[in-house]
C-alpha cells in the first residue's frame, strides 16, 4: 500500500531518529523521493538531532588522535582516494556493496541494516539484499560464520598494531624533544601510592609534552585534566587547564599544549576529573611533577 | 607570587573562519582546513561517539574515520543542505552505532561507512541561529522538561540505535504506546528548543517552511 501524506508525517519522528522498520523506512524515503507536496515536518524534526548530541558535555580526545586523522588526512591525499562529486540524493545511497564491506552481514543481519539511522540509512544495500532472498541461506550462513571469524580477527589485530604504533610514536616524540637542547624535562610521581608515573618535556617555546602510564581506565565522560601553575616560590592556589585526555586498558595518556610558560617554575597535577568541564581542579590528583627554571 | 600565565590552547585558534569556508579548502585538499575543522568539533565527535560505544579506543576509532570520511567527502558537501557540524555529528552517530552493532555481532569496523557518507542531505539546518545560541546546558534543560518516558524513547533511539520495535521490547511498553511518545517527545523538543530562542532572541527563526510546528 502506497504511503500518504498524512502517514509521512505521522512516521516523521520514527524516520529522523531512524527507528522505523525496515519497511516502513523505505516507505517513507521513497514516498519522499517522489511526492511533489513539501514534507517541512522532516527537515523540522530531523533538525532536531544535532541538539540532542549537543546535551552531552565535549570530551577532549586524546592528542595523538589529532596527529592521527591529520596523517590519515595526507595519505589520502597521495593516494587520491577522495570523492569529487557532489551527491544528489536526498536519502544517503551508500555504494551496493563495496569491497571494504563484509558481504555476509547484508545478508546476514537484515535487521541491523533497518535500524541505522533514518539520514544516512543504507537504503540501497536493505533493497539489495531483498533481491537476494532466493539465493541458498545454507550458503549465506557458512559464508557469514567463516568471514566474520576472519574479520573479527583482522579488526582485534588492526586495533592492537594501531595502538601499539601510537605508543611507540608518542614515547618516541617525547624522548627526542627530551634530547633538545635547552628542554626542561621532569618526572611525574604518583601522588596516591599507586604505580603510575610518566615524563615531561617542556620546549623553550613554551611546547609542553607529557606522556604518562600506570594510569586506571577512565569511564564514561571521565577525563584526566592537566594542571599548571607556574610561579618562583610555590604552587600557588590558582590552576590554569592545559588539556585533558582519556585512558583506555593501556594506561597510558598522552598530551601536548603549546604556550606554557617558561619564564618560571612549572607545577604539573594530573587529576581525574567526572568530566572536561571543570574550571579548578575537584577530582583525585593522580600525578605531580615540577619542571624547575 | 607570580600568578600562572593563562594558556592559549588550539581549539581557540582560528576562529572566524566560516564552516563554508572550511570545507571549501578540504574539498581542494587543503589540510589546514581539516585541521581548524578537527580543533573546532572534535570534543563533540569524541563525546557523541564515547556516548554511544562506551569504550575509548572505540570511541577513537570512531571519531579518526568520520573525521576521514568528512575529508574523502568534502566535495559533496551541499552548504545548502545543513551545517558541517551537523553533517558530521550524523556521521559520528552512524558510525557509532554501526561499530557497536558490528562489535556485538563480532565484525571488523569496515572501510564503507568512511566511502559512503551520508550526502549533504542530512536534514537541513533548520535553525541556524539557535547553535549559537543554545549551550549544552539549555539543551539538556529541554531533553529534561519532557517527560522521561518521552526523554527515554529518544534517547533510546538516537543513542542507542534501537528501532521503535526494539525499544518497545527493551522497555516493555506496547509499540504503539512507544510511537506515540517518539511523535510526542520530538515535537515538544523541538518546540522548547525553537521557543527557548524566542524567548532569547526576541525573533523566531523560522524552521524551513516558514512556519513553528508541525503542519
Amino acid at each position: 500500500m502506497a504511503m500518504t501524506c498524512d502517514r509521512v508525517c505521522e512516521l516523521a519522528s520514527g524516520f529522523v531518529l531512524g527507528a522505523l522498520d525496515s519497511g516502513d523506512m523505505i516507505a517513507v524515503s521513497d514516498h519522499l523521493d517522489r511526492c511533489q507536496k513539501p514534507h517541512p515536518e522532516i527537515a523540522e524534526l530531523g533538525g532536531v538531532l544535532p541538539y540532542i548530541a549537543d546535551s552531552l558535555e565535549p570530551v577532549e580526545a586524546p592528542v595523538w588522535l589529532r596527529e592521527s586523522v591529520i596523517a590519515a588526512a595526507r595519505a589520502d591525499l597521495a593516494a587520491g582516494r577522495r570523492v569529487g562529486k557532489p551527491a544528489e540524493h536526498r536519502i544517503v545511497e551508500p555504494r551496493e556493496t563495496s569491497v571494504a564491506t563484509p558481504a555476509p552481514v547484508l545478508a546476514f543481519s537484515h535487521a541491523e541494516i533497518a535500524t541505522t539511522p533514518a539520514s544516512i540509512v543504507s537504503l540501497s544495500a536493505v533493497r539489495a539484499s531483498r533481491r537476494r532472498r532466493a539465493a541458498t541461506w545454507v550458503t549465506r550462513i557458512a559464508a557469514a560464520v567463516a568471514i566474520l571469524g576472519l574479520s573479527g580477527y583482522s579488526f582485534n589485530l588492526q586495533s592492537e598494531l594501531r595502538r601499539a604504533q601510537q605508543i611507540s610514536d608518542a614515547n618516541a616524540s617525547i624522548l627526542h624533544a627530551m634530547g633538545e637542547p635547552d628542554t626542561r624535562r621532569a618526572v611525574f610521581i604518583a601522588a596516591d601510592g599507586s604505580a603510575a608515573g610518566g615524563l615531561a618535556a617542556l620546549r623553550p617555546t613554551g611546547h609542553i609534552m607529557l606522556n604518562v602510564y600506570g594510569l586506571a581506565k577512565t569511564q564514561g565522560n571521565e577525563v584526566y585534566v592537566v594542571w599548571l601553575s607556574s610561579g618562583n616560590g610555590s604552587p600557588t592556589s590558582s590552576w590554569t587547564k592545559a588539556g585533558s585526555f582519556t585512558v583506555d586498558d593501556s594506561g597510558r595518556g598522552y598530551l601536548e599544549v603549546d604556550n606554557a610558560p617558561t619564564s618560571s617554575n612549572l607545577w604539573l597535577y594530573v587529576c581525574r576529573e567526572a568530566n572536561g568541564n571543570v574550571l579548578q581542579p575537584t577530582g583525585p590528583r593522580v600525578l605531580t611533577a615540577t619542571i624547575w627554571l | 607570587m607570580a600568578e600562572p600565565t593563562p594558556l592559549v590552547l588550539p581549539d581557540d585558534a582560528s576562529e572566524g573562519q566560516s564552516e563554508a569556508e572550511l570545507m571549501r579548502q578540504v574539498a581542494v585538499g587543503e589540510i589546514g582546513g581539516l585541521e581548524t575543522l578537527y580543533d573546532r568539533y572534535h570534543t563533540m565527535a569524541y563525546a557523541l561517539a564515547l556516548r554511544i560505544t562506551t569504550e575509548t579506543g572505540l570511541a577513537e576509532d570512531v571519531v579518526q574515520d568520520s573525521f576521514l570520511g568528512l575529508w574523502r567527502n568534502a566535495a559533496r558537501y551541499a552548504e545548502d543542505k545543513g551545517s558541517v557540524r551537523g553533517w558530521l555529528l550524523a556521521i559520528v552517530r552512524h558510525r557509532a552505532i554501526d561499530a557497536m552493532r558490528r562489535q556485538r555481532a563480532g565484525v571488523a569496523l569496515g572501510d564503507e561507512a568512511v566511502e559512503a557518507l551520508p550526502a549533504a542531505l542530512t536534514l537541513p539546518d533548520i535553525w541556524p541561529e539557535v547553535s549559537g545560541r543554545l549551550d549544552a546546558q539549555q539543551v539538556r534543560v529541554a531533553l529534561m522538561v519532557l517527560p522521561p518516558a518521552q526523554r527515554e524513547v529518544i534517547e533510546l533511539a538516537y543513542f542507542e540505535g534501537l528501532t521503535q520495535r526494539e525499544i518497545a521490547d527493551r522497555t516493555h511498553a506496547p509499540l504503539g504506546t512507544v510511537k506515540s511518545r517518539m511523535r510526542l517527545g520530538m515535537v515538544a523538543l523541538k518546540d522548547h528548543l525553537v521557543d527557548h530562542v524566542d524567548e532569547t532572541a526576541g525573533t523566531m527563526v523560522s524552521p524551513a517552511n516558514g512556519k513553528k510546528g508541525l503542519a
